[in-house]
């Protein structure tokens, strides 16, 4: 693969300095072998680029030349090597992350994106951990989503027949200072 | 021959269907639900007609509707596919009285086979070994302690109907017995309007391997060997192999034989599947049940064999007799079978759904891609989350595993979540290599932790997604539906340049 020695079609920039992004999808691997970002890559060709689009062959330095496509959708890099295919969010700083990643068990959130069957709480109705909120379909699988701790149901946001996608709210809970 | 027939279905089946109608010189007309305007299924067709309805209850499962369509077009027969009405004998026997002819077995032979009870009642009749199993369950009833005391558990909760995993449940303790019986009874009357379940005993470790059979209106019945279907997960298979490592000439003559008696005994004619289990340390067959359909899984028995199955199924319907005698069956290398599922491996196999913003299926040598959706499509929850089968022939079984291997590395699919990557690692595990699987194999070994393609890969991913990150600017989400169909040439791609 002469063409992929020559200048033409590479990117030219330097690899950035620091982590810009984080792993989302698959879930990053934690064992300590992980090869180093910085030399992980010899060259990248492209042979088609847009603003938001690129596709080619990637060197690695193990040698490989593995064909590669990546897409900019919103705040999100999805990008397609080897087979696999990852998708990356922007690093978010020390400073921010515990107040970004602190979760509630006040609102019950869509986890997989599907239609809502049965509603099995209403407004007031007392709950408990592990409780049978809604069942949901999705591809013909039916999946039921549980109560997360005990407490009170302060509003169903959905109703049978809604389509709810991923990260969509379902379910609020009395907060539990008010409980 | 007919000169118009109506697919009543949708996604992959369907464009399979209409490449054999329109190579026959068939008209052909589509159907389909407003979630699937856009589809590959709808453009290909010479005729295509909307459903007005979102759900499958809505859409691919009104009969009326479906009836009344192919009345109004002039279509003188329906291909079901599989799924939906494809075996429902309510649906078939509404087609013969609108005279239109149902591609498929006969009503009666239809609410013989989907009734498992009867069908297995047919399987001793043939002298065919069937599973233990229980009398039938409804709501209330409660009459299989004969079953408990014989069989014990972990046993099979099953519906009376239907198929492909729903209204099924494995239960291994008592206590989950009742809550399953309800919730399978639930899914099953949801999915085929029929509620009953009964008890199965469930061979932990054993192969799942069905016969193709074909029979014609004058009651010559053949078999065109067997499909090895034992990768499953949820019940639903994921890949399929012909010729089966399992079975050696005896077995599968014995096994042939089955499939042929109980087809003639149930007085089948067309294309069906006999499914059985197979328990390897005994080598032991039992009859599981008879899907009177085309099969997800035909493409790799086309291959081996070099037929059309859905021509056959045409000439039948048309009443046609078969040209071909069991003597004339000699498959000829081997062939695998890949589903490619919208669900995310990483995620216990939850469903994915989402714009397909890359689907661009490799090609070569030996490779054959059976597929419903088109880049820049549109996933929805609505319907099974199966995309495509990937299909690979070689020789042998191995250079068939390496076709498809390639294969896979080189099917970029981005914007939906799919399963290559756990069939990227099925297909070099060594219990698969081996040939050595049965129906654990992917409660054994299916879970990914962290990405099948390794170390070295995923460094370079970060490193190229910064890169790019750096260079790129975001895609406009509002833009998706109308993706080009293929990477964007200079006109386009000038248009997004940005200024410093």
């Amino acid at each position: 693969m002469t063409q992929l020695d020559q200048n033409q079609g590479q990117d030219q920039q330097p690899p950035p300095k620091e982590r810009l992004l984080q792993q989302v999808h698959p879930p990053p691997r934690t064992d300590d072998a992980t090869t180093p970002a910085s030399e992980a890559i010899q060259n990248i060709h492209l042979f088609n680029q847009a603003g938001d689009y690129w596709e080619g062959f990637c060197r690695l330095n193990d040698g490989n030349t593995v064909p590669f496509q990546a897409h900019r959708v919103g705040q999100q890099v999805h990008l397609w090597l080897g087979g696999e295919m990852y998708v990356f969010s922007p690093l978010i700083p020390a400073s921010h992350r515990r107040a970004y990643q602190q979760t509630s068990t006040d609102e019950v959130l869509c986890t997989m994106p599907g239609v809502v069957l049965a509603v099995h709480v209403a407004a007031g109705d007392t709950v408990e951990a592990g409780q049978d909120l809604l069942t949901m379909e999705s591809m013909k699988t039916e999946q039921v989503v549980k109560s997360p701790r005990d407490g009170t149901v302060q509003r169903v946001a959905v109703q049978p027949g809604d389509r709810a996608d991923r990260g969509m709210r379902l379910v609020l809970l009395v907060p539990l200072e008010a409980d | 021959m007919f000169s118009k027939i109506l697919v009543a279905n949708r996604g992959e089946i369907v464009v399979r269907v209409l490449q054999t109608l329109q190579a026959m010189g068939i008209a052909t007309v589509a159907v389909y639900s407003d979630p699937d305007a856009n589809a590959p299924h709808v453009t290909m067709a010479d005729e295509s007609y909307p459903l007005d309805g979102v759900t499958a209850e809505e859409s691919y499962l009104d009969r009326q509707k479906l009836i009344g369509l192919a009345k109004e077009s002039g279509a003188e027969a329906i291909h079901p596919g599989y799924g939906f009405l494809s075996e429902n004998p309510t649906f078939c026997a509404d087609c013969a009285d609108a005279g239109v002819v149902f591609i498929g077995p006969s009503a009666d032979t239809i609410s013989l086979l989907g009734d498992k009870i009867r069908s297995k009642e047919t399987a001793i009749k043939a002298g065919v070994p069937i599973v233990p199993s229980s009398p039938m369950w409804a709501p209330g009833e409660n009459h299989h302690e004969d079953f408990l005391s014989q069989w014990g558990f972990p046993l099979l909760v099953k519906a009376a109907a239907g198929g492909g995993g729903r209204g099924m449940r494995l239960v291994e303790r008592e206590e989950d017995l009742q809550p399953a019986l309800e919730s399978a009874s639930r899914e099953a009357a949801a999915s085929f309007g029929d509620g009953r379940v009964f008890l199965e005993r469930f061979f932990p470790a054993a192969r799942h391997v069905e016969f193709q059979v074909l029979a014609d209106h004058s009651g010559n019945t053949i078999h065109l060997m067997e499909r090895e279907c034992s990768v499953q997960r949820r019940y639903q298979k994921v890949i399929e192999e012909t010729p089966s490592p399992a079975l050696d000439q005896a077995l599968r003559e014995s096994m042939g034989g089955s499939a042929v008696a109980l087809a003639k005994s149930a007085g089948y004619a067309n294309a069906g599947t006999v499914e059985f289990l197979v328990d390897p340390p005994t080598g032991h067959y039992y009859f599981l049940e008879m899907n009177a359909r085309i099969q997800v899984e035909h493409p790799i028995t086309e291959e081996t064999l070099r037929l059309d199955m859905v021509e056959m199924q045409v000439r039948i319907a048309a009443g046609e007799n078969l040209t071909l005698s069991q003597e004339d069956i000699r498959p000829s290398g081997h062939a695998l079978e890949c589903r490619i599922y919208a669900e995310d491996p990483y995620d216990n196999f939850a469903p994915s759904t989402g714009t397909l913003l890359a689907w661009q299926p490799p090609q070569g040598i030996g490779l054959r891609l059976d597929s419903g959706v088109a880049q820049g499509q549109e996933v929805t929850p609505y319907y099974d989350s199966m995309l495509a089968k990937l299909v690979s022939w070689g020789p042998d079984r191995q250079a068939c595993i390496a076709r498809m291997s390639k294969a896979l590395e080189s099917f970029p699919v981005i914007g939906v979540t799919t399963n290559i990557p756990f069939l990227m690692r099925t297909i070099h595990h060594p219990a698969f290599t081996s040939g050595d699987y049965d129906t654990r194999f992917v409660e054994m070994y299916g879970e990914l932790t962290a990405s099948a393609a390794g170390n070295n890969l995923d460094a370079a991913a970060i490193a190229l997604a910064e890169r790019f990150w750096q260079a790129s600017v975001p895609k406009r989400l509002g833009n998706q539906a109308n993706l080009p169909s293929r990477p964007q040439g200079p006109w386009e791609s000038l248009g997004r340049a940005s200024f410093p």
